[in-house]
């Protein structure tokens, strides 16, 4: 981010704290795609996941004078999503009960089709726990390093590792059984 | 970096929500209640400026009266009344006569002494003790007028600080 940037985001932070609707809304459209996907993939259901990240925006709106930097405003979305979605998927059962042995198997290799494969390996990590599965999320979309994972999810850094360790290992499985042929 | 990771990297990019979105949150954000102020916003609240400024001030103000009156109180109570008596409330030292009872009564039992008769060394005894009291009575009275000026100075800075303050308040305030 170029210095003139950063200070776009900055005045935009602060006019918004001070009441300014067209600051946040440039904060919603510059975000939401962020928060969004991450809720579409933890809870793999599109309106659930526009209605959690409707009140994302919402609790931001309320918290907008606690925001500091555009740095800090980035960090509270993903922590206040993971959380949002893990509880949500806590409370109301959202976790598909079909396990991993249950998870269908393409018919085609990967290689015919990559929307295919890129549809298994989502349905995988649908199958893992809670705060696995955020991992994965944070790593694969966010593309965050383990020590920010560890702090948007406050917990400590060799639980994320072992979290993603252990992911990989059961994705290769997975995938290796399936599509055999396939080096991954 | 494994083929694995790429996939994954493709599997969970970005997607972006409905086109109504953003228009969707700010109706949600019109349609709210405007956040009530928890007691803790409410009390850092009086830490910034400009009411810090006036929270100073008044606590200044209230510290020189404070201090001016209590001042004040501590020396009129060495004052002497009317009748040539000292107040009840001096302290003890301060109540002590130039010539003390006892040291009268040396004098008059001394072997050497004229003698007087009794009703007029009673006599005698009041007219020293009073005596002593005026004597000492403009001292404390100069006291107490000094006092007097360093409360009317204090009360004098305190109003003009506050006076600033409302000042520099109403600089700092929306322009109508």
């Amino acid at each position: 981010m170029d210095n003139a940037t950063g200070a776009r985001l900055d005045d935009r932070i602060e006019r918004s704290a001070l009441g300014d609707q067209l600051a946040f809304e440039q904060i919603v459209t510059q975000h939401q795609g962020m928060v969004f996907s991450m809720a579409c993939h933890f809870l793999r259901d599109r309106s659930l996941a526009e209605e959690l990240a409707q009140e994302v925006f919402l609790s931001l709106h309320q918290n907008m004078h606690s925001i500091k930097s555009p740095e800090h405003l980035t960090f509270w979305l993903r922590k206040v999503t993971s959380h949002r979605c893990i509880d949500q998927s806590r409370r109301q059962k959202l976790r598909p009960t079909v396990s991993l042995e249950d998870v269908a198997e393409p018919a085609a290799s990967a290689s015919e089709n990559d929307l295919f494969l890129s549809e298994m390996l989502r349905r995988v990590v649908d199958t893992l726990p809670e705060k696995a599965r955020m991992v994965v999320i944070l790593r694969y979309q966010e593309d965050l390093e383990p020590t920010e994972i560890a702090r948007v999810l406050d917990m400590p850094l060799n639980t994320v590792k072992s979290h993603l360790r252990r992911s990989l290992s059961m994705l290769r499985d997975k995938l290796s059984r399936t599509l055999g042929e396939v080096t991954l | 970096m494994s083929r694995l990771d790429d996939e994954l990297r493709n599997a969970f990019k970005r997607q972006q929500p409905p086109a109504d979105f953003t228009a969707r949150v700010l109706e949600r954000v019109a349609r709210q209640p405007e956040p009530r102020p928890s007691l803790w916003q409410r009390l850092a609240a009086l830490i910034e400026p400009p009411k810090m400024r006036w929270v100073a001030i008044g606590v200044t103000a209230a510290l020189l009266i404070a201090i001016g009156a209590a001042e004040y109180s501590r020396l009129a109570n060495k004052v002497v009344d009317d009748t040539g008596k000292l107040s009840q409330a001096a302290p003890p030292d301060e109540k002590k006569p130039a010539v003390k009872p006892a040291e009268i009564d040396a004098v008059i039992t001394h072997p050497n002494a004229v003698v007087v008769p009794k009703k007029h060394t009673q006599s005698l005894k009041r007219h020293q003790l009073a005596a002593a009291r005026v004597e000492k009575a403009p001292e404390v009275k100069s006291e107490a007028e000094a006092a007097k000026d360093k409360l009317m100075l204090a009360l004098s800075i305190a109003s003009s600080a506050l006076n600033d303050a409302q000042k520099a308040v109403h600089d700092d305030g929306p322009k109508p």
